[in-house]
């Protein structure tokens, strides 16, 4: 007996179970061979069909309405594994009553009893004018509805009510649609690339060429997907290749378990009879067929969700740039001959999204994954133009992850790149990582971009953090190679760096960001060990770190690099706990940096300087790097580089008390100024006067000074009112002004009188709440003071006034300027020693009294 | 049959658990957790400004042993994770009253 004679009466329970057996015995035997795709699930889904006409036609019942038995979800599109559930909607065209309800039992205690997992549903004809929206999954299983058995006049009526032309289901089953899919991928972190997919529920598998189906058949036009071209070929591919892996994991877990895992992942590409000589390599090759697959799944239903959809905003065509338009919140090129003859000019297409909050049109990707090849890499980075376009194109912010997974999509990432081929798809098995490299590449540079979302407030510490770097996009750099080594089994964060230099220098990134981004990518481990598996609470353990990171920009890309890095590798892995370890010690070695540094002086016998000396200039004696070195502090070496530091030796050298020597150095908008001359009363605070009256805005300073009491006054700032471009004698001016205050030719307070009036004012617009506050933790031999506050007009001078007037020595200086907040820590004595209680409590006083009413007198 | 729960600094973790695998402990449970002993969490200044950490991160580690390996283990913990510094954590010891495997429905010692 078989059940392609579904009418016989006379087949009993027994037999029902043994034709099951024989439909899911045949079903088995193809899965075996790895044919269990859609022709098989499609026979043993008619062989279900057969089963419940069978059960049908044995029922008693005689329901007083006529019914009709419909399959509905996976069952409905005949894709029935030896395990998936059985979807069922019961209809009837009248009451549900007793004789109704017989029927039912009829028809489900026998699929019980058979073992077989049973979702039904049942309602009335007329029950369905009304929507449920209030249960997506039945709007949307209901897409699939087929006839199995029954009233065939019910299931058309049904029909006309759920895909007829008046049908109200249409658009809420879309939207029902949208939201269910971004749900569940929301659920696998929106990625196709996990390491262990489950092929059913995953973005990119099952689920979402179910999706892709249900929107074509609920679409009032035929959506397009012509820019890919034979889709329907690939997608139709894609289904089988899925399915028959579903099949088998049905078959080995003996239950309806979906997920591809690592073992798993060795028996199918077996079975599948995977090119490759050991079980890795034939893993490789599965794998990298699973995710062409699931691409395109992916790519097509995104397509699709974006043009069924309503499009929220305006819906017209407007040019972006010369050759970009945006046209119904999609970026294209307006003429895309001339875009084919200039490759350079495509980031432009990415950034506008980003700019628009658009999307990138997709024939717009597809015509640059055509055009690309014809391209060398240098092709579309020919200048300094280039450059700057990708610095900015990579600062953090919504949308970059967004853009560069589409410019990894369409190959495009990979051509200018070509070391990020290298990790492509790339599978690195172990117990802790869900994504492919790639992926998890670009998930961390999306995590760094949520950290500019000021509203997620869970790591707005991070957040506040990465707002203060002046060059974020160096760590999204870093990111981006900071695991194209792991091609290799050797260590990857070497051949990372290795991999990194071709890039950047293709990219002409300053050799500063080089070294940067390289010290990045080289430790990008570093503060994770050393937070989850050193002993913080150990000052050796800071200290040690604090020496390896050098400087607080350095400490602070590769805390935020840590954070997105960790993030990225499972949705779990960074939990509240691992933050706290990590913000401890970011804070305890950020405190060393600032607090402690002055403890540490150079010892002119350590290697740093045994590497200086090597790049002596022959003018320059060894007595003289010895003499100026000695008394600066380790700091020193960390910021200076070579070039820099015999510079300032040559500005020392035969120094005159009254003498003041400068050099100023143009870094794009931002200058550079040194200021070398011999230690005198309220010099800090002078030079900081002297800037602030000619309108400088100070980002960054420190001051120091050597055994021989030189002081080395360095700061960075801007130059707003373009005093130092505009005018030629404007370096001389601000030189001899500095002499003419430093000698006491010049009163700078009267000078300065008239501008903190105007302070004042703009002071009380400010809203940072200052701090000031005395360590006596961090430093054996001074005072140290931190005073944060609202960042204004000639604030240092007036601190550093202030200071000096309580006859403290400034003895090292450093300022940080972040936003409209300022950051100073001076390390302070008064004759040689620590400051006493007294004079600590009066200046703290004093200080106060200054920082919140900037215009009473000193 | 005992359960062995310690607290321990989260940098021990990986030389507490190779000591107790040494010892022959078999298996055990780890969980990140949080709290205060003694020393009722600390200050942290961050510029200038002072933040009171009232639950400072450990590791919570269980392991339920035979009578005959609690001493062994507990030294073990012990041994390894003690710095001397504050915040080294505890080690409590209890009774268990049965373990069952639940693959093989083993029960007792044979379970552990």
């Amino acid at each position: 007996m078989t059940l392609d004679n579904p009418h016989s009466r006379n087949a009993g329970k027994n037999s029902i179970a043994n034709c099951l057996q024989e439909a899911r015995s045949t079903l088995a035997t193809e899965i075996r061979q790895a044919r269990g795709g859609v022709q098989a699930t499609q026979v043993y889904s008619t062989q279900i069909d057969h089963l419940l006409a069978r059960i049908r036609s044995e029922s008693t019942a005689s329901p007083d309405s006529p019914a009709a038995l419909v399959a509905i979800g996976g069952y409905g599109r005949s894709q029935l594994c030896l395990h998936s559930d059985i979807d069922l909607l019961i209809l009837f065209d009248g009451p549900i009553a007793s004789n109704e309800e017989q029927l039912v039992k009829d028809l489900l205690h026998p699929l019980w009893d058979l073992g077989l997992v049973v979702g039904q549903q049942v309602r009335q004809i007329d029950e369905l004018s009304h929507l449920e929206t209030s249960n997506p999954s039945f709007l949307v299983a209901v897409a699939d509805a087929r006839f199995v058995t029954g009233d065939a006049k019910v299931f058309n009526q049904f029909i006309q009510h759920v895909r007829g032309p008046e049908s109200v289901w249409r658009q809420p089953t879309i939207e029902a649609l949208r939201g269910l899919v971004e749900e569940r991928h929301r659920h696998f972190n929106s990625t196709i690339y996990q390491l262990e997919p489950d092929v059913k529920e995953a973005p990119g598998a099952l689920r979402d060429v179910a999706a892709i189906r249900a929107l074509a058949s609920l679409a009032k036009a035929p959506i397009a997907p012509a820019p890919f071209g034979r889709l329907d070929d690939a997608l139709n591919e894609a289904e089988d290749f899925l399915l028959r892996i579903r099949s088998i994991l049905h078959l080995d877990n003996g239950r309806n378990l979906n997920t591809l895992s690592h073992e798993h992942q060795e028996t199918i590409a077996e079975r599948f009879g995977s090119p490759g000589s050991e079980a890795g390599g034939q893993v490789e090759t599965l794998m990298s067929a699973y995710f062409h697959h699931a691409r395109i799944i992916a790519r097509i239903l995104t397509t699709n969700l974006n043009e069924i959809g309503p499009i929220p905003g305006p819906s017209r065509r407007r040019r972006i740039a010369d050759n970009i338009e945006c046209n119904n919140q999609l970026i294209n090129f307006i003429d895309n001959v001339r875009a084919s003859l200039q490759p350079h000019t495509w980031l432009e297409v990415f950034q506008a999204a980003i700019d628009e909050g658009c999307l990138v049109a997709p024939e717009t990707l597809a015509f640059m994954e055509r055009h690309g090849d014809r391209y060398p890499t240098e092709a579309f980075l020919p200048g300094n133009k280039a450059r700057d376009q990708w610095l900015h194109f990579l600062k953090p912010k919504p949308g970059l992850y967004e853009r560069l997974s589409e410019m990894h999509e369409n190959r495009l990432l990979s051509r200018i790149f070509p070391e990020f081929r290298k990790i492509y798809c790339r599978v690195i098995r172990d117990f802790y990582h869900k994504y492919t490299v790639d992926e998890h590449t670009l998930l961390t540079i999306r995590n760094l971009c949520e950290l500019t979302d000021q509203q997620t407030a869970a790591r707005n510490r991070f957040g506040g953090v990465l707002a203060e770097l002046e060059q974020p996009e160096l760590i999204v750099l870093a990111l981006l190679f900071h695991d194209v080594g792991k091609w290799t089994n050797k260590n990857h964060a070497e051949e990372s760096v290795r991999m990194a230099r071709g890039p950047l220098q293709r990219l002409k990134v300053s050799p500063e960001s080089i070294q940067t981004v390289e010290f990045l990518i080289r430790h990008h481990l570093q503060m994770s060990q050393t937070a989850f598996r050193r002993d913080t609470g150990d000052l050796e353990v800071t200290r040690q770190f604090s020496r390896l990171v050098g400087t607080e920009d350095r400490l602070k890309m590769l805390c935020l690099l840590t954070v997105a890095d960790i993030q990225a590798v499972s949705p779990e892995t960074l939990t509240p706990w691992k933050e706290e370890l990590l913000w401890k010690l970011y804070v305890d070695t950020y405190n060393h940096l600032t607090l402690g540094y002055g403890d540490e002086l150079i010892a002119t016998s350590q290697p740093s300087v045994s590497e200086l000396r090597k790049f002596r200039p022959p003018e320059i004696s060894e007595h003289q790097v010895t003499e100026f070195l000695k008394g600066l502090p380790q700091r020193y070496l960390r910021l200076a580089d070579t070039k820099t530091v015999y510079r300032h030796i040559k500005l020392s050298r035969n120094l005159e008390p009254s003498q003041v020597r400068l050099s100023l150095v143009q870094d794009n908008d931002v200058w550079e100024l040194s200021v070398v001359t011999k230690d005198r009363p309220r010099i800090f605070s002078n030079i900081c006067g002297v800037l602030s009256y000619f309108g400088m805005d100070i980002l960054r300073g420190q001051a120091m000074s050597n055994h021989q009491e030189v002081v080395l006054d360095l700061f960075r700032f801007i130059d707003a009112d373009r005093f130092l471009e505009m005018n030629r004698s404007g370096r001389a001016d601000l030189t001899t002004l500095l002499e003419d205050v430093a000698s006491g030719m010049v009163d700078l307070g009267t000078m300065l009188k008239g501008r903190e009036a105007a302070a004042q004012a703009n002071h009380n617009k400010l809203r940072v709440r200052t701090v000031v506050h005395f360590d006596h933790h961090y430093s054996d031999r001074y005072t140290v003071l931190e005073v944060v506050g609202a960042n204004q007009w000639g604030l240092l001078h007036r601190i550093s006034r202030v200071i000096s007037e309580h006859g403290c020595d400034i003895e090292l200086v450093l300022i940080s300027t972040e936003g409209n907040r300022a950051i100073d820590v001076f390390h302070l004595t008064s004759n040689g020693k620590k400051l006493g209680p007294d004079k600590e409590q009066n200046l703290f006083t004093d200080l106060k009294q200054a920082l919140t009413s900037p215009s009473s007198p000193t | 049959m005992k359960l062995i729960c310690a607290i321990i600094k989260p940098h021990v973790l990986d030389d507490v658990r190779d000591e107790l695998a040494k010892a022959g402990v078999q298996g055990l449970t780890v969980t990140e957790v949080k709290g205060f002993g003694r020393q009722k969490g600390h200050t942290e200044i961050y510029r200038g400004a002072e933040y009171t950490v009232d639950f400072v991160p450990k590791v919570k580690l269980e392991a339920v042993v035979a009578d005959a390996l609690v001493e062994a283990a507990s030294n073990a913990i012990i041994k390894t994770a003690r710095t001397g510094s504050i915040g080294d954590g505890k080690v409590f010891v209890s009774d268990v009253g049965q373990t069952i495997r639940i693959r093989t429905g083993e029960v007792g010692d044979e379970a552990l």
